[in-house]
C-alpha cells in the first residue's frame, strides 16, 4: 500500500493547508443546506444568531471533514481525486489533522448549543461522529452500502439549521434531510462508475468495485425512481410553493432520463481513460461510454443546488412580503 | 536546531492564523454572551408584564 509522504519533522504546513483540511467545497454545499433549513423553518432567530448558527455549522462540517482526511491519509494517497489532500501529500502530519479537528469539533458544537439551543448542538455533535466515526472508520470499508448509510452525515445540516431556529425538529426537515440522503448513492454512484479504478486500489468496496457496473448502472436507476418523488413531495406537502414544485418536477424528469440513459449505457465497463493515462487533470475526461455517468453526476449536484435555492427564494419572498 | 527560512515563514503564518482564530472565537463568545442576556432581558420585561413566570412566557 502507498503511504502519504512523508510529513517533514519540522512542519511547513501553511494556513492553507489547514483550510483545505475543512473541505470547503463540501462546507459550502453544507453552508447552502443549513440556511435553508434556518430560513424555511421561519422560527424567532435574528440574523446574528442565524449567522452564527450557520458558522458553527459549518465549522462542525469542515471539523468532520478534517478528522476524515486524518483517518484517511493512506487511501486518499492511492486516489487521484484525493492525493493533494493535505495529509496523503505529506503538507499536515496526521495527529496535527487529527488534533485541528477534534478541537474545531469541540468549539462548533459548545458554540452552537450556547448560541442557539442544544438540539442544533446534540445533532451537530452527531453528525460529526457519525461522519468521523461510523462512515469513515466502521462503513467506508466494509460494506457496498457505504455510501447510502454514511450519506446521512451530510443530509443533517437543514435539519440543524431548522433546529437551530425553532429549538424542534418536525417532520418537515426530516423530508429535506430525506431528499440529500436519497440523492446521494445515485449522485456518489456516478460518479464512481467512471473512478472505480482508484476505489479498487484503495480497497474501497464502492458499488461498482462490489458489484459490478451493470448492478451499480440499475441500482442508481433504482434510487433515482424513489429520489425523484421524495424531491417533488415538499412542493405536495406545502413546504414550498409553485417555484419549487415547477424546478422539482422539471428537474426531476431530467434526473431520471440521465439515470435511464445510464442504466442503458456501458458506463463503467471499461476503465476510463483518465485511470489508463493516470493523470490527475484528466480525471473528468471521461470515456465517450462513461459520459452518461458523467452527465448525471454533474446533473446532480445541480438539480440539489436548484430544489434547495427554490425553497430558500420562495421562503425569503414570502418574509419579505408580509 | 536552527529552522530553515522556509520553516520560520510557515510557523510565523501559522501563528498569525491561530492570533485570529482566538481573536474570532473570544468575540463569538462575546457576542453570544450579550445575545443571551438580551433574550433573558426581553423574556423577564415580557414576564413582568404578563404577570407570568419567565418560564410561562418561554
Amino acid at each position: 500500500m502507498t503511504e502519504p509522504a512523508a510529513a517533514p519533522a519540522i512542519s511547513t504546513a501553511q494556513p492553507e493547508d489547514f483550510f483545505q483540511l475543512l473541505k470547503p467545497r463540501v462546507m459550502s454545499l453544507v453552508i447552502f443546506t443549513a440556511v435553508t433549513g434556518l430560513v424555511v423553518a421561519d422560527g424567532e432567530i435574528g440574523w446574528l444568531s442565524a449567522a452564527i448558527a450557520v458558522l458553527c455549522i459549518a465549522v462542525g462540517a469542515g471539523a468532520a471533514g478534517a478528522l476524515n482526511m486524518a483517518l484517511e491519509g493512506e487511501t486518499d494517497a492511492l486516489m487521484r481525486r484525493t492525493r493533494g489532500r493535505p495529509v496523503a501529500a505529506g503538507r499536515v502530519r496526521k495527529n496535527d489533522a487529527m488534533a485541528f479537528g477534534a478541537i474545531l469539533s469541540v468549539f462548533a458544537v459548545m458554540l452552537l448549543g450556547m448560541s442557539t439551543n442544544w438540539l442544533a448542538g446534540g445533532l451537530l455533535a452527531l453528525t460529526i461522529l457519525y461522519y468521523a466515526v461510523f462512515y469513515t472508520l466502521l462503513l467506508k470499508r466494509r460494506t457496498p452500502q457505504n455510501i447510502v448509510i454514511g450519506g446521512a452525515a451530510g443530509a443533517f445540516p437543514p435539519v440543524i439549521g431548522w433546529a437551530a431556529a425553532t429549538g424542534e425538529a418536525p417532520w418537515q426537515p426530516w423530508l429535506l434531510f430525506l431528499i440529500v440522503f436519497l440523492w446521494t448513492p445515485p449522485h456518489s454512484w456516478a460518479l464512481a462508475l467512471y473512478s472505480a479504478g482508484d476505489y479498487a486500489r484503495a480497497g474501497i468496496p464502492m458499488m461498482p468495485v462490489a458489484r459490478g457496473a451493470k448492478s451499480t448502472r440499475l441500482q442508481i436507476l433504482l434510487y433515482s425512481l424513489v429520489f425523484v418523488p421524495v424531491a417533488v413531495a415538499p412542493g405536495l406537502a406545502g413546504l414550498g410553493g409553485p417555484v419549487y414544485l415547477a424546478v422539482s418536477v422539471a428537474g426531476g424528469v431530467a434526473f431520471l432520463a440521465l439515470a435511464v440513459r445510464l442504466w442503458r449505457s456501458r458506463a463503467g465497463d471499461q476503465p476510463d481513460k483518465a485511470e489508463a493515462v493516470g493523470r490527475e487533470a484528466a480525471l473528468y475526461d471521461v470515456r465517450v461510454e462513461a459520459k452518461p455517468a458523467r452527465n448525471l453526476f454533474a446533473f446532480s449536484i445541480l438539480y440539489l443546488m436548484a430544489l434547495f435555492a427554490a425553497l430558500l427564494v420562495e421562503s425569503l419572498t414570502r418574509t419579505v412580503s408580509l | 536546531m536552527r529552522l530553515t527560512p522556509e520553516q520560520l515563514e510557515a510557523r510565523k503564518r501559522r501563528n498569525l492564523a491561530i492570533a485570529g482564530g482566538l481573536v474570532a472565537f473570544i468575540v463569538l463568545v462575546f457576542t453570544i454572551t450579550v445575545l443571551n442576556l438580551k433574550r433573558n432581558i426581553d423574556d423577564r420585561v415580557e414576564a413582568e408584564a404578563a404577570g407570568r413566570t419567565v418560564e410561562a412566557v418561554r
